[in-house]
């Protein structure tokens, strides 16, 4: 008999019981619609601000990018059969993320035909900064999960091996990083390597890799003490083949979907740091920039009307929320399914 | 005890010392007329870069330069802000106490409600009260803390006129600077008492309604999650059992034997909320016009002034340290079965 033929065999992922347990959750119903609206807005932003890029004159760099005229851009940017459609949504030039700007105006204008969310202060399309933002967005979690999530996996799996003084000295340099203010953080970096979207997500990888080394490390601590390992290693197996072949597997898992989680809170955390002006360069599209083209108008006008000008901060601010709080539903719903306890 | 905490103590100039080399390892990065620049201590000497590079050693060895760094720093020498045109120290001794002050009146209320919140949601659980708590600590925990100051700072201040922005009334802020009202420790509602006027202390507190309020919707999210689990592991141990079996008023049960031990955890995040707490105290000062030391270090950041970016990196760095160094010794001080290994 073959030995692969013994195993149990396994139901797939989208039977197992953590599933179920997430998809009765109506909070990870709701966490999951609304993640998908995100997705959609995102993918579909050349299409949704089409009118913009063809009726606004300083959209005509990302045009002449695309290379589509002004006057057949609607059209080509919202038919599929058309190359250019999949050109914008898949491989948009950098030049289609700065945010047209209707006049030289310092000052906001309400929603109209042809800027349905309005101008921001200094005349920025609001609705084109939230939709493309919605890209910068997905871009900066994921990217930033993913750089930290390496680094992490990295130095808590070595810790999780060697153990020892090592494991101790790691641990330790963790303790502080996780008690470091990630704002003070990022100004250190900003100031040495010059403000931007790069050096912003590089210094909150550098921030986050620790919180996720040391539940790496935990779970892989958890997962040597148990009795297959035992097995494998009365077996024979080498240290190494133990640790890769048996522990990693094991242990990586709930890491990776925890993990994942994060993209809502790191978003949250940039969106920050660019309204600070410690991110995006003015005039790209970020949700974070958004709001700080508001800040000069959120008390509204000097007579003392002060919900005059309630787009240009409450569409930025809302998306900005929606966006952690589908992250967040979504997250609470596995942690429970994950842990059933809790 | 007694110990513990020494050997504690102990470890502080370990930390302390390996902060200073990380932020000093940092400044490697930077040219030395650029290091050089938080060495220079008035306008006059920014104007010879080049003999502050020698005087400094910046062009020698790293130990070398460490060494001639940290003994500037020990000797209070922090460089020259550009952004607030005084030396470092200077600055930062002035707003301080703003930031502090705002702290501590966001601390507390803060770590109370989280408190209450936990402790209802987890007696109360699955009932109506745990879910509303729930779907509370969600919506406070998508809210990033500068958004849901703009949305008060909207309503509240905007609409409908109340609570205030800045620190106190204007007039009393005139009466600080002219020195009609004395500053003692520069903590608005502090020296309003000193100074035996309560209205000064009474306008302190309504600027600070905002900023508190803020901070408790987002902050104490947290403490709740952590002190709703704990207190409902808590709740179904044999010890409750048995304290209900002997007849105890369910308060009691609840308040004293139950939630004195779930509260561990809390003194735990409540240690890691220091890093947070220092970035929600920069946001709000920023949007809330408070003049503390947000309010000077970002912009300061923005227009790449080292001296100040790095006085703050070391600040930051010694307080995150003696706070950590607090809760600790609360920890013991709260779990006796806790000690030093």
């Amino acid at each position: 008999m073959n030995p692969q033929d013994m195993k149990p065999k396994r139901d797939p992922w989208y039977r197992s019981k953590t599933f179920k347990r997430f998809r009765r959750n109506p909070l990870a119903i709701v966490g999951s619609l609304l993640l998908l609206g995100f997705v959609v807005v995102a993918l579909l932003a050349p299409a949704i601000t089409a009118p913009q890029l063809a009726n606004t004159p300083s959209a005509r760099p990302c045009l002449r990018d695309l290379g589509v005229k002004r006057s057949e851009a609607v059209e080509a940017l919202r038919n599929p059969l058309n190359a250019v459609f999949w050109k914008a949504v898949l491989a948009p030039p950098r030049s289609c993320y700065n945010i047209p700007r209707a006049s030289f105006s310092p000052l906001p204008k309400p929603p109209s035909k042809k800027h349905p969310m309005g101008l921001s202060g200094d005349s920025y399309d609001i609705l084109y900064g939230l939709t493309w933002g919605t890209r910068t967005a997905f871009y900066v979690g994921f990217l930033v999960v993913g750089i930290s999530l390496a680094i992490g996996i990295v130095i808590g799996g070595l810790s999780g091996f060697l153990g020892g003084a090592t494991d101790n000295l790691i641990m330790r340099v963790t303790d502080v990083m996780l008690s470091f203010p990630g704002l003070v953080f990022v100004m250190i970096v900003s100031v040495i390597f010059g403000s931007g979207l790069t050096t912003v997500m590089l210094a909150l990888a550098l921030i986050r890799w620790a919180g996720y080394a040391r539940f790496f490390r935990g779970d892989i601590l958890r997962t040597k003490a148990q009795d297959f390992v035992d097995a494998a290693r009365a077996l024979g197996a080498s240290p190494l083949r133990v640790f890769l072949k048996h522990v990693l597997p094991n242990a990586i898992g709930t890491l990776l979907i925890l993990a994942s989680m994060d993209v809502g809170a790191i978003v949250l955390t940039a969106s920050g740091l660019s309204f600070l002006g410690l991110g995006a360069p003015v005039g790209y599209a970020d949700w974070g920039q958004m709001i700080s083209f508001a800040r000069g108008y959120i008390l509204g006008t000097a007579q003392g009307t002060p919900f005059d000008f309630w787009y240009v901060w409450i569409y930025p601010t809302l998306m900005l929320v929606l966006f952690g709080l589908a992250w967040n539903l979504l997250g609470d719903a596995v942690r429970d399914a994950l842990d059933p306890k809790s | 005890m007694t110990t513990f905490i020494v050997r504690r103590l102990l470890q502080l100039p370990i930390v302390l010392l390996a902060i200073s080399l990380l932020i000093f390892g940092m400044m490697q990065f930077l040219t030395p007329e650029q290091r050089a620049a938080t060495f220079v201590k008035s306008e006059q000497q920014a104007q010879h870069l080049d003999q502050v590079i020698r005087q400094y050693n910046l062009d020698k060895g790293f130990f070398v330069q460490y060494g001639s760094w940290l003994k500037e720093v020990l000797h209070g020498n922090l460089g020259f802000s550009k952004q607030s045109h005084e030396p470092v120290l200077t600055t930062i001794a002035k707003r301080l106490p703003v930031s502090t002050e705002l702290a501590l009146y966001m601390f507390f209320p803060t770590l109370a409600f989280g408190i209450w919140m936990g402790t209802m949601a987890a007696i109360h659980r699955d009932k109506l009260i745990d879910q509303i708590v729930r779907v509370f600590a969600i919506a406070g925990w998508s809210l990033p803390t500068f958004v849901l100051a703009i949305w008060l700072l909207a309503v509240l201040y905007g609409y409908l006129h109340c609570c205030g922005i800045g620190r106190a009334d204007d007039k009393y802020m005139v009466m600080f600077a002219q020195g009609t009202l004395k500053t003692y420790t520069g903590m608005i509602t502090v020296d309003g008492l000193l100074n035996g006027r309560f209205d000064v202390f009474l306008s302190g507190l309504k600027h600070l309604v905002m900023p508190v309020l803020t901070y408790m919707v987002v902050a104490s999210a947290q403490i709740m999650r952590v002190l709703r689990s704990s207190m409902l592991d808590v709740l179904n141990s044999d010890y409750v059992r048995t304290a209900r079996a002997k007849g105890l008023p369910e308060r009691v049960v609840n308040l004293k034997h139950a939630r004195r031990n779930a509260i561990i955890p809390v003194v735990t995040i409540a240690g890691l909320m220091i890093a947070f707490m220092i970035e929600g105290v920069f946001f709000i000062e920023i949007i809330f016009n408070i003049p503390g030391l947000g309010q000077w270090s970002i912009p300061a950041a923005i227009q790449l002034d080292f001296p100040a970016v790095i006085g703050i990196a070391l600040l930051t760095g010694v307080s995150v340290s003696l706070a950590n160094l607090a809760v600790d010794i609360l920890y013991g001080m709260i779990d006796p079965r806790i000690s030093f290994q």
